[in-house]
């Protein structure tokens, strides 16, 4: 099978307000794949549909991915468990210590989401959805609410991770350099309900950082195809 | 220690109106605190009190256990389904506005005297209480967690056992902190009206004996059992909720 998901022909309205207006498309195994739209857009309300929440209003998600991990925009712990009973409480068979390492939160298992930084546990909240090496992972505007140098830290976790054993990713975003840093592929919405606008490949060459030259030209062309899209809009 | 000062002084405060209540109105009808302590002290190693208040501690645990392990799980239900909800909310406002009295009559032509109508009283006096309590803290639920373990497909033990009994952690202890006072009250009366034995008991027989100061005396003891009752129940409830609790 060449891919890991399918959508085909998926709307979703709630009530008279459609959201998702007619998405077909297809991710690759380990492709990453961002959702780049205003906020408000309906990216969250995929996310939503793919991971079982809510059903969608018409059309399908074909998902041949067998272990999912998701990378919530706020990290959802549970307050009264340790950083370790977090991840046990989702896999209790998993061997946690490893992840926790290689997010440099060795030495933290015992202590409460409460006695964390956000960044932290926003860590947290990845090696969950990382421990059980997902076939597809996905961020739902997981670093919205981290700083700079923190969130170019997680990102950079996530991209070494990714280039050791590759997993599908799709995330949504609507900050256009972590989707250029995290990408291979970016679709473009349409404000609501969405549409699928624009499929672009994402080549920046072999580094991946904020500021490497193939990104910022990137950027830049990108900047210009969204203005004229809200020209026309 | 501050904390501790502060009650000292509440209780002295008390005492003390206690007294000027003794001077002011007839003795034999308030007696004096120290008289009514020493008669405490008399009457704490006569047996038939011991015994008295034994039988009517245990009534109150007895009706406190109900409470819980029927009140917990019923409020968990109703708090999980809106219809079951709407389908037990009339029973439950009929069994809040049934007076007192008329369970009483109820329960004496059911089972006659002894410690069943006590028991069945308290626990149908506090069961609403729990239920709705419990039934606030399954909606108060953090929605965001319980989606997490949906998406993670975690088995509904766990979530139940890691998720809905922290959160419902201080709505069980609300509801321990208000249903211990009531139901010492509430056994205590429904003793003294069809109880077979017990403090409330012993209190009719007093009043009975126009010995008002055994009455005082008497309830002193109630007021110090439940003090106590409520500290041990609060300890165990703490030891049995400490891996919920967030340090």
């Amino acid at each position: 099978m060449d891919h890991c998901l399918v959508v085909k022909g998926l709307s979703k309205s709630y009530d008279s307000l459609p959201v998702l207006d007619n998405w077909n498309l297809s991710l690759g195994w380990g492709q990453r794949l961002v959702l780049l739209g205003s906020s408000g857009a309906g990216k969250t309300t995929f996310l939503r549909i793919l991971s079982g929440l809510e059903a969608p209003s018409c059309g399908h998600i074909d998902n041949y991915c067998t272990k999912i991990g998701f990378v919530f925009q706020e990290p959802r712990l549970i307050p009264w468990r340790s950083v370790k009973e977090n991840l046990l409480f989702v896999n209790p068979k998993v061997d946690y210590a490893g992840i926790l390492s290689r997010l440099r939160l060795a030495g933290f298992e015992d202590y409460l989401p409460s006695q964390l930084s956000a960044g932290m546990r926003q860590r947290v909240n990845l090696a969950r959805a990382l421990m059980s090496k997902p076939d597809l992972l996905i961020l739902d505007e997981a670093f919205s609410s981290l700083d700079l140098s923190v969130k170019s830290s997680i990102m950079e976790d996530i991209n070494q991770l990714w280039l050791e054993n590759p997993f599908a990713i799709i995330a949504v975003t609507h900050d256009l350099k972590e989707a250029l840093y995290m990408a291979d592929r970016i679709i473009i919405l349409s404000p609501r309900p969405a549409r699928v606008m624009q499929d672009i490949k994402v080549d920046p060459g072999p580094e991946r950082s904020f500021s490497s030259p193939g990104l910022l030209q990137l950027e830049s062309s990108l900047i210009k195809l969204l203005c004229s899209f809200q020209s026309e809009v | 220690m501050k904390s501790f000062f502060h009650a000292l002084i509440g209780i002295i405060l008390l005492l003390a109106v206690w007294q000027l209540l003794a001077l002011i109105l007839n003795k034999s009808i308030v007696p004096a605190p120290a008289e009514t302590l020493s008669l405490l002290a008399e009457m704490l190693i006569f047996p038939p009190i011991l015994l008295a208040a034994w039988q009517t501690a245990w009534k109150v645990f007895l009706a406190l256990l109900l409470v819980m392990l029927i009140g917990l799980p019923l409020g968990l239900c109703l708090g999980l389904s809106k219809t079951v909800y709407s389908m037990f909310r009339p029973i439950i406002m009929v069994i809040q506005a049934v007076p007192v009295i008329s369970w009483l009559s109820l329960v004496i032509f059911a089972w006659g005297i002894g410690w069943k109508g006590p028991v069945f009283i308290a626990f149908l006096s506090l069961l609403p209480l729990s239920i709705l309590t419990t039934v606030a803290g399954v909606r108060n639920l953090d929605n965001n967690l319980l989606e997490m373990a949906r998406i993670y497909r975690v088995p509904g033990r766990r979530v139940i056992k890691d998720i809905y009994l922290g959160s419902l952690l201080p709505f069980i202890a609300a509801i321990v902190d208000v249903s211990i006072g009531q139901a010492w009250k509430v056994i205590l009366v429904a003793e003294y009206l069809s109880g077979g034995s017990g403090l409330g008991v012993e209190i009719l027989r007093m009043r009975m004996n126009i010995d008002f100061p055994g009455v005082w005396a008497l309830t002193l003891l109630a007021v110090f059992l439940g003090i106590i009752t409520e500290r041990l129940i609060k300890k165990l409830l703490g030891r049995l909720s400490h891996q919920w609790t967030i340090a």
